[in-house]
């Protein structure tokens, strides 16, 4: 498979990047700026957070309701985040879309009131998550992993320093990071690409600025073997994690790692291993899985195996994933199992570029993770070159049962 | 807005709607079985998801697992999702290898084995999913919302089952629901993508002209009376959330009130500019979000309203605000800008329910399983947009939102508001 793409530098440091969606009519374009949670210093969590929400909130020219009105003249939807925002429309409205998500990324107001209003917001779904059991298993584990780690810590930050946080942290936060420089705007839909370039560049490339640079934090390190944590609440199932810091996407061992998750813990419909034995044989969940792959970034993501089940079954599924983890590190796959999982790769990659904002993020992830846009035409070699050795020795290396973290929330 | 659709009739009542994209190589295949959680009886809940879940588990040629092998080998994917109207089954493949989808379908039509110890071990599965879904508070609220609303109606019951059905469920009961409902005269096709017809036309013929009939009509149902008042019903959930729905019975699909109710739904609360929008959480500040839904089905939908109150805010003050609102729809219209920004937003989202072969096939199948007139009606939707006017806005609100027609149930925090 072959993308119609292409890409300039703009003199103000942003690349900006077109992928061709022949056949559509609609349009989707993402800024993903030189930003995120790591760059926020401790009296600054979760301040990203609040900015993304902030954004569609008005613009120095619009009040969030006029910003609002104007997105939906279009036909569009305009959506701020952390590290810049996307914007999708009918294709024809494309030049239209691109001003309001240059004006909403660059020139919000951050108007004290609105502020304020989502300020509250952002408190009272800290609330809820307070009393979500699946979310308090998740962001302990995330704790429990990470731990000094910016990753430890929920992205929104804690209630107690959303709710100091003030308009003039967020003017100063986004001053300092929002900035054409090292950032990315990537676009999908039917246009030309020379057409959607020059449309991305006349749009953004009168806006100046640069970041400062970045303090990048220590990976984290495995815990020692022992971390086993319940926190119980009053609910019909219990939600289950276990695993260990993870994989850089840059990591070599990627692919390898990549197929193993996908005999172990991620493989389509139930054809997985854990899949097979902890829902179909056992029938103990109605979700399951396990992955180190998918959460490799710039910095390690974690090998996460998860389970929601009723409490009688807790230990049962973590008895079961531990055995599938020894199995996978004990013994080779099998050349079936091997094969299939590599016909499903290379097969199946094709569906995530049928949606404009697909190409635009993979755009842009072949570009941060420094993969080439021709990554797509390599990917069904990178696949199968993968052995059944590779499969064993990447499960040995980096799926580590005495350094497993597990933490469970609900009945 | 109508596609180009190829249509194919064959005699044992089978049909396929066949459309040719041939942007990219791939191609969806769905296949729809016009029976839900609607024609259930009492005592089976639940059946029509259950079997959902069993359409995998083996067939006369297709081993337990095979299906999910098959469709990973060829490097697709596979799914299916049970609504109250319908049951719907899908593969998304490569376009040179998407035949095999027809031969899966054509298999599990009537050959589905329906093992004993398969049920048995799938029980389980669906049990926890239902224990899943009863962990989550809008989950709650919208079956507790649906069993107020329709007293009479299959629709009181959740597409998942009562538990207390489920777990006395045998497999005789799935086997003769499975022979009632399952089979080519209660079944159709839609496939889009980079397919040649008359070879697929070929191939559907193939398959599906050779399998019996189930020779029954879909159940009838019986109607929901008119309520003769507002009613009202508070649930109990974890956490420190206060929630509210109020629903509200309308009409079927594709009826004139269901585009105006369309276009109302996006004036009330589409985006920041939407009335409720600005009114309860900008100017007043009583919710985090509000959100309107127009649900037709088969039978008369419900129209939603969805809250989520802001802490100290009484359900009643966000109610109230809520009539104030509507009335001042009914007594005054709303503004020609917001009709206009309505309509060009229902058309928009139009588009992106086309952006890939898959979501096409399942608008075009939705339609087909659920509005009368079936997916023709595709070709009136700018024209049915259009006329919902002013005066259709008034129209409605006067129709169906009075008093007595309102559900209120609220969703309160368990009594000491802890989790």
């Amino acid at each position: 498979m072959k993308l119609e793409i292409g890409e300039r530098t703009l003199d103000n440091g942003l690349t900006i990047i077109a992928v061709r969606n022949a056949g559509v009519y609609t349009y989707a374009a993402g800024l993903v700026l030189d930003v995120d949670m790591r760059d926020e210093s401790a009296e600054e969590e979760g301040v990203g957070n609040l900015i993304g929400d902030c954004l569609d909130e008005g613009t120095a020219h619009r009040t969030g309701v006029e910003l609002a009105m104007a997105v939906d003249e279009l036909g569009g939807r305009l959506l701020g985040n952390a590290s810049g925002g996307t914007v999708m429309c009918p294709a024809k409205n494309s030049t239209a879309a691109l001003v309001l998500l240059r004006e909403m990324v660059f020139e919000p107001a951050f108007a004290e009131r609105e502020v304020k209003r989502v300020r509250d917001e952002i408190l009272q779904e800290i609330e809820i998550e307070e009393s979500d059991p699946r979310q308090v298993a998740s962001l302990r584990f995330q704790k429990e992993v990470y731990g000094v780690h910016p990753f430890a810590r929920p992205a929104r930050g804690s209630a107690k320093v959303v709710a100091s946080r003030g308009v003039d942290d967020l003017h100063r936060f986004h001053k300092k990071w929002f900035a054409p420089q090292g950032s990315y705007l990537a676009a999908g839909g039917p246009a030309e690409v020379e057409t959607t370039l020059d449309e991305l560049e006349a749009a953004f490339s009168d806006i100046d600025g640069s970041v400062p640079e970045h303090v990048r934090p220590e990976p984290p390190v495995m815990t020692e073997g022992g971390v086993d944590i319940h926190l119980p609440m009053d609910r019909e199932q219990v939600h289950v994690l276990l695993g260990h810091p993870g994989i850089r996407r840059s990591n070599p061992d990627f692919y390898a790692l990549s197929v193993m998750d996908h005999v172990l813990g991620t493989g389509p419909g139930f054809t997985s291993r854990i899949s097979m034995r902890l829902r179909d044989e056992l029938g103990l969940c109605y979700s399951v899985h396990a992955a180190i792959s998918s959460s490799a970034g710039e910095e390690p993501g974690t090998f996460t195996a998860y389970i929601g089940t009723s409490p009688e079954h807790r230990q049962k599924a973590i008895d079961g994933f531990l055995a599938e983890i020894d199995r996978i590190r004990e013994e080779k796959v099998t050349e079936k199992e091997l094969h299939d999982v590599q016909k499903y790769l290379t097969g199946s990659y094709v569906f995530a570029f049928e949606r404009n904002t697909q190409l635009a993020r993979y755009a842009v992830r072949a570009k941060r993770f420094d993969l080439g846009f021709d990554h797509i035409e390599r990917y069904p070699d990178l696949i199968r070159s993968v052995t059944r050795d590779d499969v064993q020795r990447v499960a040995q290396e980096y799926l580590r049962p005495e350094h497993m973290v597990r933490v469970s929330a609900g009945a | 807005m109508l596609p180009n659709v190829h249509e194919v009739s064959l005699s044992n009542g089978f049909r396929a709607l066949l459309v040719e994209r041939s942007s990219l190589p791939v191609v969806a295949s769905t296949i729809w079985y016009t029976v839900g959680s609607r024609d259930e009886r009492t005592t089976e809940t639940g059946l029509s998801h259950f079997l959902e879940h069993m359409m995998f588990k083996g067939t006369d040629r297709y081993a337990k697992g095979e299906i999910d092998l098959a469709t990973s080998l060829m490097g697709g994917s596979n799914n299916a999702f049970t609504d109250h109207d319908l049951t719907a089954y899908y593969f998304s493949l490569a376009a040179d290898r998407w035949e095999a989808a027809l031969e899966i379908e054509a298999s599990r039509m009537r050959g589905c084995t329906l093992d004993e110890a398969e049920f048995t071990a799938e029980k389980s599965v669906v049990l926890e999913e239902l224990a899943m879904g009863e962990d989550d508070p809008w989950n709650s609220l919208h079956q507790a919302t649906e069993a107020v609303v329709f007293q009479v109606h299959s629709y009181h019951h959740p597409i998942i089952g009562w538990k207390e059905d489920l777990e006395r469920l045998g497999v005789g009961g799935m086997r003769d629901y499975y022979q009632r409902n399952y089979g080519p005269d209660r079944a159709f096709l839609v496939v889009v993508g980079d397919i040649d017809i008359p070879k697929t036309e070929s191939r559907i013929r193939e398959l599906f002209e050779g399998i019996e009939t189930t020779g029954g009509e879909r159940a009838s149902v019986l109607s929901e009376p008119q309520s003769s008042g507002e009613r009202r019903a508070t649930i109990r959930a974890p956490g420190k959330a206060t929630r509210m729905a109020i629903a509200i019975r309308t009409c079927c699909m594709g009826e004139q009130d269901d585009f105006n109710l369309d276009v109302l739904s996006c004036v009330l609360s589409s985006g920041k500019g939407s009335r409720l929008f600005r009114e309860m959480v900008l100017d007043n500040q009583m919710v985090t979000d509000v959100s309107t839904y127009n649900e037709p089905r088969l039978d008369p939908g419900l129209f939603w309203f969805a809250f989520e109150l802001l802490p100290g805010v009484e359900p009643q003050a966000v109610e109230d605000c809520l009539r104030t609102e509507l009335q001042r729809v009914s007594d005054d219209g709303v503004e020609e800008s917001e009709l206009r920004r309505a309509r060009i937003q229902l058309e928009s989202s139009f588009l992106f329910e086309e952006e890939t072969a898959l979501d096409s096939a399942l608008k075009i199948g939705r339609w087909e399983a659920q509005c009368q007139g079936g997916y023709r009606r595709l070709a009136e939707v700018e024209t049915r947009y259009a006329v919902a006017d002013n005066d259709a806005m008034r129209s409605v609100v006067q129709k169906y939102f009075s008093t007595e027609g309102w559900n209120v149930i609220h969703s309160l925090p368990t009594e000491n508001g802890e989790s």
